[in-house]
């Protein structure tokens, strides 16, 4: 995952949890707002610095149920989307 | 028949002030009951605030009074930017000045400013806002766009520019170019109350309105917008109109209360730090900022409850609507309203009511009017 080992969310967004699981990332310095699926909720509670891909992808295999094998693919697909978007960053491994 | 409410508002409409420097004569605020002689300390505002972050609000709609009436007002925006939400403001425009719309540019956070132009001369604008008003907002609105804040004027129609739309039109979109404008009308809340006679548009005046607003949207292309007065409800009634001479099914979400979303997803804060559903539903005391938990008011609350379970309420169940051919078409309109006439909000405002508006003598526009 290049430059985004251990990834952070940027604490500017906001994370609004709204129905049931799923929620909406909100910039407030752009006004955009992204859907989140409760995976993606899952996931991005979990940027916080100290997790890496590896950890992130068991975090969700153990919190879910019929994970599919393709699961690394999304969290880093997703990862790299938010960080494309400004809504992410990262803590590089030295 | 229960919607699933989201756990927190999006958006909260704050009246940061109780003050206005005008006393315009159709104003919905004064002598209402979010007219409440008081207003908090910034202390209080700033800590609300952060409670307004921890519950992960977007937005916030500053009012009042009027607005810029405060002294501090760069501070609470500063509180609210820190706070992670963006902002708009409602206002007269008068007080605006260079050095506040630099500043409002500069935060990067301003979704945009919505300044009362009621007329396209002074004669018209200051008929109800007061001599020297209308230049006063004209500057106001320049210094916004100087600094490419985004403007939206609001239009209120009554009695003194009903005749006016179409050089105030002309006035908003070609003159200085904005990219649209909304419009409503001088409804019976606050000083119109008592102020009827002389702004609120009679049933004659209303249809003239209408149709002149239609007919200037479709030479606008769509560029008036409206979700009260004449522009809105002439769109809706067409639609009634049709949907029952067409012998239509009942329209999704007609024939029952469901004409108010906003407590499914937005919040009020009176001046003197209430939480209130509606700011035009001000005398609905929720709880009081600070002292009161904001998540626990807008999960539990009863009335805000009742309130969003209104919209299952059947429009049969009421005299008022019985025998009505527009019922499956029908929202029963806007409960404040509703509440102003019959003293409560489980009720249909006569205010919105097509049956009554056509036995009084109105008119519809004509369908080649619209925009449609
Ligand atoms: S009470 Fe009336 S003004 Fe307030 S949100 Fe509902 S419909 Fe709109
Ligand atoms: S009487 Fe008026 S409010 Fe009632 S259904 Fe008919 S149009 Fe709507």
């Amino acid at each position: 995952m290049q430059d985004l080992e251990k990834p952070v969310a940027n604490p500017l967004v906001v994370l609004r949890e709204e129905f049931d699981d799923w929620a909406v990332l909100f910039d407030p310095d752009t006004g955009n707002a992204f859907g989140l699926n409760p995976i993606g909720v899952f996931v991005w509670k979990r940027l916080d610095g100290h997790h890496d891909l590896k950890d992130l992808v068991k975090d969700v295999r153990e919190h879910f149920e019929d994970v599919p094998n393709e699961a690394e693919n999304h969290v880093q697909n997703f990862i790299q989307t938010m960080a494309q978007r400004g809504l992410v960053g990262c803590e590089t491994l030295k | 028949m229960t919607m699933p409410v989201m756990r927190t508002p999006r958006s909260v409409d704050l009246a940061i002030t109780n003050r206005c420097n005008l006393r315009c004569t159709y104003c919905s605020h004064f002598t209402g009951a979010g007219d409440v002689g008081q207003e908090l300390s910034k202390k209080e505002w700033l800590r609300f605030f952060q409670e307004l972050n921890r519950y992960a609000i977007m937005k916030v709609t500053l009012q009042g009074g009027e607005p810029f009436c405060r002294n501090d007002l760069k501070d609470l925006i500063e509180g609210i930017v820190e706070n992670r939400m963006r902002f708009n403001i409602l206002s007269n425009g008068t007080l605006i000045t260079d050095e506040m719309a630099k500043f409002l540019a500069s935060t990067r956070r301003c979704d945009g400013v919505q300044i009362s132009v009621d007329g396209s001369v002074p004669i018209t604008h200051d008929s109800c806002r007061g001599e020297g008003s209308f230049f006063k907002a004209m500057q106001g609105i320049n210094c916004l766009q100087k600094y490419g804040l985004r403007v939206s004027v609001r239009v209120t129609i009554h009695k003194h520019n009903v005749l006016d739309l179409e050089n105030l039109a002309r006035l908003l979109l070609e003159e200085i170019q904005l990219p649209g404008f909304s419009t409503n009308s001088a409804c019976h809340l606050g000083l119109c109350k008592q102020n009827a006679d002389q702004v609120q548009l009679s049933v004659e005046e209303r249809s003239l309105a209408m149709q002149a607003l239609q007919q200037l949207n479709k030479k606008y292309n769509g560029l008036i917008s409206a979700t009260a007065g004449p522009l809105a409800e002439g769109t809706t009634w067409l639609a009634m109109e049709t949907a029952h001479r067409e012998g239509s099914e009942p329209l999704p979400e007609r024939g029952r209360l469901s004409g108010c979303n906003g407590p499914m997803s937005q919040l009020g804060v009176r001046a003197d730090g209430v939480m209130v559903p509606c700011v035009q539903l001000s005398h609905m005391d929720l709880g009081r900022i600070n002292h009161d938990d904001l998540g626990e008011v807008w999960r539990t609350h009863p009335e805000l409850t009742r309130l969003r379970e209104r919209r299952s309420i059947s429009l049969n169940s009421f005299v008022y609507c019985q025998g009505c051919n527009y019922i499956n078409y029908c929202t029963g309109n806007c409960p404040a309203l509703a509440y102003e006439v019959f003293g409560q909000v489980n009720h249909p405002s006569p205010d919105g009511c097509l049956k009554r508006f056509l036995e009084t003598g109105g008119r519809l526009p004509r369908l080649s009017d619209t925009n449609q």
